[in-house]
């Protein structure tokens, strides 16, 4: 089990959450179980999924760069939940776990990716591996690409999940289901995503 | 609430007799998700979970992984508080000099801002 207990689904059914909860059954990020962990808090679940809600999905940046750099920094969070799920709006757009792959590793020298995604990327990147390079120049160099809207678009968006992730490596979740939408328990995703 | 207890909650919390077990706890668990995460295991949240109500728990965690996440985007914008100490509005370069470019104690602060505190007395 996640090392806090989980509030059934059922109990979850009847609550305020049910709402939210249906939202995202088709866009499968995030998954039931985020509820029935944060339901102990309704009122952060609310404000929380908000944020990520939001952030993720709207907005002027586009929709697959920001699901690369999602799973990147859970990834670099070390978070085996967020980062082996993945949203099906992106992949309805075309994103591939090939391009993904690529965007979380050497994208630099990738013809695939145009320089402004690669400045996003690289922001994702040194946030949180060499911040003092995310300075005034680096700032300057991504105005080139973005607005400043977009530009703390994907600065928020990189600080709120990132510090979600943070949290849930230690919780230890996992997906409820795997990559054929089979339900399982959380044993078996353990042993599906992480091989242990 | 006192800067001291700021200090000492953020650097000597462990060999401190100003908080409780609870509040220990909870400070390293702080420290722990930013700096060595994967420290915070079973163990650790059986830990808690002597101090804490599951809801605490959540709570805490969430409430320091958003801390960890947004100071961090914060600080590559490099902006400064709006007031200085006494609550008089200052430009942010005047506030860059009060404060300091690296978050440090107020107490021990850089010498800009020892210099505004005993102006402003």
């Amino acid at each position: 089990m996640p090392m806090v207990d989980t509030v059934p689904l059922e109990t979850l059914a009847q609550s305020p959450l049910r709402s939210l909860i249906d939202k995202v059954r088709d866009q499968k990020i995030p998954d039931p179980l985020f509820f029935q962990i944060f339901a102990h808090v309704p009122g952060y679940t609310e404000a929380l999924f908000d944020a990520l809600h939001r952030s993720h999905m709207e907005g002027n940046v586009d929709h697959k760069l920001k699901e690369i750099i999602r799973i990147r920094l859970a990834r670099l969070a070390g978070d085996q939940y967020f980062s082996n799920l993945r949203s099906e709006v992106a992949i309805d757009a075309g994103l591939t776990e090939e391009i993904i792959e690529a965007g979380c590793g050497e994208f630099e020298g990738d013809k695939r990716f145009n320089e402004a995604e690669k400045w996003a990327l690289s922001y994702a990147k040194l946030m949180y591996t060499e911040p003092k390079k995310v300075n005034k120049r680096f700032y300057q160099k991504g105005k080139a690409y973005y607005s400043e809207a977009e530009i703390m678009e994907l600065g928020a968006f990189i600080a709120f999940h990132y510090g979600l992730q943070v949290f849930m490596r230690t919780i230890k979740a996992f997906p409820l289901h795997d990559k054929d939408g089979n339900l399982m328990t959380h044993a078996e995703s353990q042993k599906y995503y992480s091989g242990k | 609430m006192t800067e001291e207890k700021i200090d000492e909650g953020i650097d000597e919390y462990e060999s401190s007799q100003n908080f409780t077990e609870a509040e220990k706890v909870a400070l390293r668990y702080s420290e722990l998700m930013d700096t060595c995460p994967e420290r915070i295991d079973e163990k650790f949240y059986s830990e808690l979970a002597k101090h804490y109500t599951t809801e605490e728990i959540i709570e805490l965690g969430v409430y320091i992984g958003f801390n960890v996440g947004y100071h961090r985007f914060f600080g590559t914008l490099d902006f400064y508080p709006m007031f200085a100490p006494d609550g008089k509005l200052v430009d942010q370069k005047t506030s860059r000099e009060i404060y300091g470019d690296t978050p440090v104690s107020q107490l021990k602060g850089t010498s800009e801002h020892k210099k505004f505190s005993t102006a402003a007395e």
